[in-house]
């Protein structure tokens, strides 16, 4: 052994060193300290000798104070002082601990009421790009966490997954920049789409400015984006006012307000029902996508299946459902059968005769302006 | 050989020389082997601290001066009614777009899943564009939902759909419950055989270009130019610098004869009828209302029509899609009395005391014809008044189809009007060379009979048998139809030279028709004279119908009712046609309320506006 050591001395201290280096610097990144290694090990080489000669000084300078001066009183006192340190370290210590505690207490609570199945995972650390919000926790792929998968937490949602190891996963928070997910109001059913701002607050998008919202109104997941379970709280609307092409909505993100140490995974999710009230009380891998989420009951409402109407056309598709008239079109079509209903009168049937189209009372009517009716050359007509 | 003199000096020199250079080398060697652990260790420290523990800082800077284009697409014009009120308008949209360079096809189902679109048919659609230069982007869907927003924003991240490209865009907005659906049309994106075709060379895949009706007829009017915006980009997407703008230049707005007031009344009219109507003004051709029912909802269109949609709009065997006002062809029946009639007296073939004995039908070439009714003795205004069939078979003998069909083809009947949109069928007005060509048979003289009552093989469209009675209305004067409103008074499409005496005969005969207990009598308005004619046309032959082996629908017949007001100088003139309504004076009504509307808003428009008056408040 001795001999090959020495016949491959090079070989074998490139190769420890490769290894040293590799340990140290992978510790150093796992740690995620802030402070060098060069720093750790020069102040953990200098700290025993500073020590020895602190205490030399120290343990003069007591005797000398001590014994001719205060002797008694001086030890007493340093006694009470140490024991008041330790009682209040080791409060803080229990007072972590029920912290703790509590918080694995309720996300048990959460884990075992919610209909969708979990998975709990601890926060191990942070990512390090600039600006993006990304924490790795302890579930990777072994588990069965896959990409695209939410997190949540009792209070409120917490980010999706993006990147998956075996043993790790990195999730991106509700708060970075890219991250986004469909939400609805719970009073007005307004829906949009919650954006990550980089800080703090995050905003809810494409609400129309028409759109009715009400600051303090809650929203949540609408299941739209195929990541979150409906239903689950994301935050209460901290301003709401009209923007250049939609309304701006900041929310105060419920989940992860006191901190972020253990979350929840969703497997597989099952949507909910959006509460009426408000809830303050409340805080190259395949992507995971859920099921859509079922429709609101104003949305089945406003688009019934089949034929609209005696027109014999198919329904209008979820989306492109519109409540009010549109156009001057939609207008007068409105003001003829308000018309026809007034006058009892049922269009293209022989009945009593033709209505008075200029009888009734109360209907306003859409007619030209003077200026609109002047004919106009197609090819001279202006955009 | 003695040794020199420095080699005395230094006796064992070589071997000294020989040690000292191993020692040499060797400590060079090691030199070397430190340097090189130096630099590995270097190089390992670099790559780690590159690729390992700064790797996300370093993708984004790697990504951020990336310099991207974006489309600014320009909103089509909208499409005005003849007052310049608003029936298409856009409203802004999403489009969410492929971004093929970096597509990867196990995606597809997944984006396919949040987009509700189906799999197969978008890998096909990925698959034909294949040729195209990747840096084209494919439109996946336009008009997104708030839903399939949200999940196009929450999945175009880099980690898990960067293909995803959203954009905003101007989309259509069409009127409700199919408003004018077959007139306005609707808007797709170009399909692969328009793109080779010479009208769509100019585009691109991804367009959105008309498809059906006026959107397509006057597409390239409609049609803005895109602008782009040329940016630089950070990896999140966010804009970091504006490089050069373009603006897009929106199409222009097209104004069209329709009058929204008489449109909203005939579509009104026509709920939960199958046919037509068509308003006309016989003074220049404009189209006042064309209204064809079912309908279709063009808001399916503006966004991509899902399949399921496409399907039970094709499949149904009502025909959603025809715009029965321009392509219906049917017998016009008794509404092609007042042709044949101008066509008799003109002629000189009768005059207008002719009279006629009807028992309920006559018979010719030894067939019996039947009539509605046994009318008696008759002469022309009475005939024309309570619709004699046996009258006008007595006329149509007598005329021959030489000169019939000679009237009919001067009146427009048998072929196109030529009105600006697509697809206009043209009818049929059969004659002996028409057979002959056709199917290689000579005429039978009782297929005369058949024709003289708008039978046989006789079929015309609803905008053709509007301008063929508007024509005659107007005194032997007709108008192309046409849905886009100009400045100038357009040219006459043929002018009749028929006698004014033959042409009054006829519009009396009309009059009476509405006024003088005639078929047409629930057209009947008071104030107004109101003229017309009502049809009632078999689709397929009586005995036929009789027999049962026809469905209920194709045994009942179609109820067409033309008329017109008021009677000199006519404004408008309104057909309208009830597929298996069962008689024509059905279908008077419908002309009734919108001729009715017409006058209304005429009177409306003429009151004086009532003047604001400005009151001081009272002194305290």
């Amino acid at each position: 052994m001795e001999f090959l050591l020495n016949r491959y001395r090079n070989l074998t201290v490139l190769l420890l060193a490769v290894v040293a280096q590799l340990v140290l610097l992978a510790y150093q990144v796992k740690s995620n300290g802030e402070v060098r290694l060069i720093r750790v090990w020069a102040v953990t080489a200098v700290t025993p000798l500073a020590r020895v000669i602190e205490t030399a000084r120290s343990a003069t300078s007591h005797f000398f104070s001590d014994y001719f001066v205060l002797l008694d009183v001086r030890e007493e006192n340093q006694r009470m002082q140490n024991e008041l340190d330790r009682i209040e370290m080791e409060n803080q210590y229990l007072r972590t601990q029920l912290d703790t505690a509590e918080r694995a207490k309720a996300l048990q609570i959460f884990q075992a009421s919610s209909p969708s199945k979990t998975l709990a995972a601890h926060v191990i650390g942070n990512g390090t790009g600039s600006g993006a919000k990304v924490v790795i926790v302890d579930r990777g792929s072994v588990s069965g966490v896959q990409k695209g998968m939410a997190v949540i937490e009792p209070y409120g949602i917490v980010g999706k997954v993006v990147d998956v190891y075996p043993t790790a996963a990195f999730v991106l928070l509700i708060t970075d920049p890219t991250f986004a997910a469909g939400v609805i109001s719970n009073k007005n059913r307004v829906r949009g789409t919650l954006k990550g701002q980089g800080h703090s607050t995050v905003i809810v998008d494409y609400v129309e400015n028409e759109q009715k919202l009400d600051p303090g109104e809650w929203f949540y997941t609408s299941g739209d984006d195929r990541i979150f379970p409906k239903g689950l709280p994301v935050g209460e609307a901290a301003v709401v006012r009209p923007g250049k092409t939609h309304k701006e909505i900041f929310v105060t993100p419920s989940g992860f307000q006191n901190g972020l140490e253990e979350v929840l995974i969703v497997m597989d999710g099952v949507h909910g029902n959006i509460p009426e009230a408000p809830a303050n009380d409340q805080r190259d891998q395949p992507v995971h996508l859920l099921a859509p989420p079922p429709a609101e009951p104003s949305e089945i409402s406003a688009a019934p299946a089949g034929a609209s109407g005696a027109t014999g056309m198919p329904a209008m598709p979820t989306g492109a459902t519109r409540t009010g008239p549109a156009s001057d079109a939609d207008r007068i079509v409105e003001e003829y059968r308000r018309i026809g209903e007034a006058e009892k009168h049922v269009y293209g049937e022989r009945g009593t005769g033709a209505p008075d189209y200029n009888a009734p009372a109360g209907i306003t009517r859409t007619d030209p302006k003077p200026a609109d009716a002047k004919p106009k050359d197609p090819a001279k007509q202006n955009p | 050989m003695l040794p020199t003199e420095e080699q005395r000096a230094q006796p064992d020199a070589p071997a000294r020389i020989f040690k000292d250079d191993t020692r040499f080398a060797l400590g060079r060697i090691a030199v070397f082997q430190y340097a090189a652990v130096t630099i590995f260790f270097v190089l390992i420290t670099g790559f780690w601290v590159l690729q390992i523990r700064d790797r996300q800082s370093n993708n984004e800077l790697a990504e951020r001066n990336r310099v991207k284009t974006v489309p600014l697409l320009a909103p089509r014009g909208k499409i005005l009614d003849r007052d310049g009120r608003v029936i298409v308008d856009n409203q802004p949209t999403f489009t969410v777009r492929l971004t093929r360079e970096n597509l990867r096809m196990e995606h597809i189902p997944a984006i396919a899943a949040g987009l509700n679109l189906d799999p197969d048919d978008l890998r096909a659609r990925v698959i034909r564009i294949q040729h195209q230069p990747k840096y084209v982007p494919m439109t996946l869907k336009q008009g997104l939902t708030p839903g399939e927003l949200a999940f196009v924003e929450s999945h175009r991240d880099p980690e898990t759909f960067p293909e995803l490209e959203l954009i905003q865009s101007q989309g259509r907005l069409y009127p409700r419950d199919g408003f004018a659906a077959h007139v306005i049309g609707y808007v797709g994106e170009v399909s692969e055989q328009e793109l080779n075709s010479a009208d769509f060379a100019k585009y691109s895949q991804g367009d959105i270009v008309g498809k059906f009706g006026l959107e397509r007829q006057y597409n390239d009017i409609l049609t803005g130019v895109d602008g782009q915006r040329r940016v630089v980009v950070d990896s999140l997407g966010v804009e970091r610098q504006r490089l050069e703008n373009t603006d897009p230049v929106p199409g222009h707005a097209l104004q069209l004869t329709i009058d929204l007031d008489l449109q909203a009344v005939a579509e009104l009219a026509m709920e939960g009828k199958r046919g037509a109507i068509v308003a006309l003004d016989p003074r220049n051709g404009e189209v006042l209302a064309m209204v064809s029912r079912p309908a279709f909802d063009p808001n399916l269109f503006a966004t991509r029509i899902r399949n399921d949609d496409w399907k039970a709009l094709t499949g149904d065997p009502q025909n959603p899609l025809m715009n029965r006002a321009i392509q219906a062809q049917f017998a016009p029946g008794s509404t092609f009395k007042p042709i044949e009639t101008v066509a008799a007296l003109d002629t000189g073939t009768i005059d207008e005391n002719f009279t006629v004995v009807c028992n309920k039908g006559a018979t010719f070439y030894g067939h019996f014809y039947h009539c509605d009714e046994r009318h008696g003795a008759l002469n022309l205004h009475q005939a024309i008044v309570h619709s004699c069939d046996t009258y006008f078979y007595t006329v149509g003998n007598k005329l021959g189809i030489d000169a019939i069909a000679e009237y009919a083809d001067m009146a427009g009947l048998g072929k196109r009007t030529g009105i600006d949109l697509p697809g206009e069928a043209s009818g049929l007005m059969p004659s002996p060379k028409w057979k002959l060509q056709t199917q290689h048979e000579k005429w039978y003289a009782g297929e005369t009979i058949s024709v003289a009552i708008g039978q046989g093989a006789v079929q015309v469209t609803p905008i053709q048998l509007a301008t063929a009675i508007g024509g005659i209305a107007e005194g032997g004067v007709w108008y192309k139809p046409h849905l886009v409103r100009t400045d100038t008074q357009p040219e006459p499409l043929r002018r009749a030279t028929w006698g004014a005496s033959a042409i009054a005969a006829s519009v009396n005969g009309m009059c009476g028709v509405v006024n003088e207990g005639g078929t047409g009598s629930s057209a009947r308005i008071n104030g107004i004279e109101v003229c017309g004619k009502t049809g009632t046309a078999q689709k397929v032959s009586l005995d036929l119908a009789k027999s049962g082996k026809v469905g209920r629908d194709l045994a009942k017949e179609n109820g067409w009712f033309v008329g017109f007001a008021p009677k000199d100088n006519p404004e408008i003139v309104v057909v309208a046609l009830w597929e298996a309504s069962g008689h024509g004076y059905a279908s008077a009504p419908i002309v009734r309320d919108v001729i009715k509307a017409y006058f209304d808003k005429k009177a409306r428009l003429a009151m004086p506006k009532p003047q604001q008056i400005a009151l001081f408040l009272r002194p305290q």
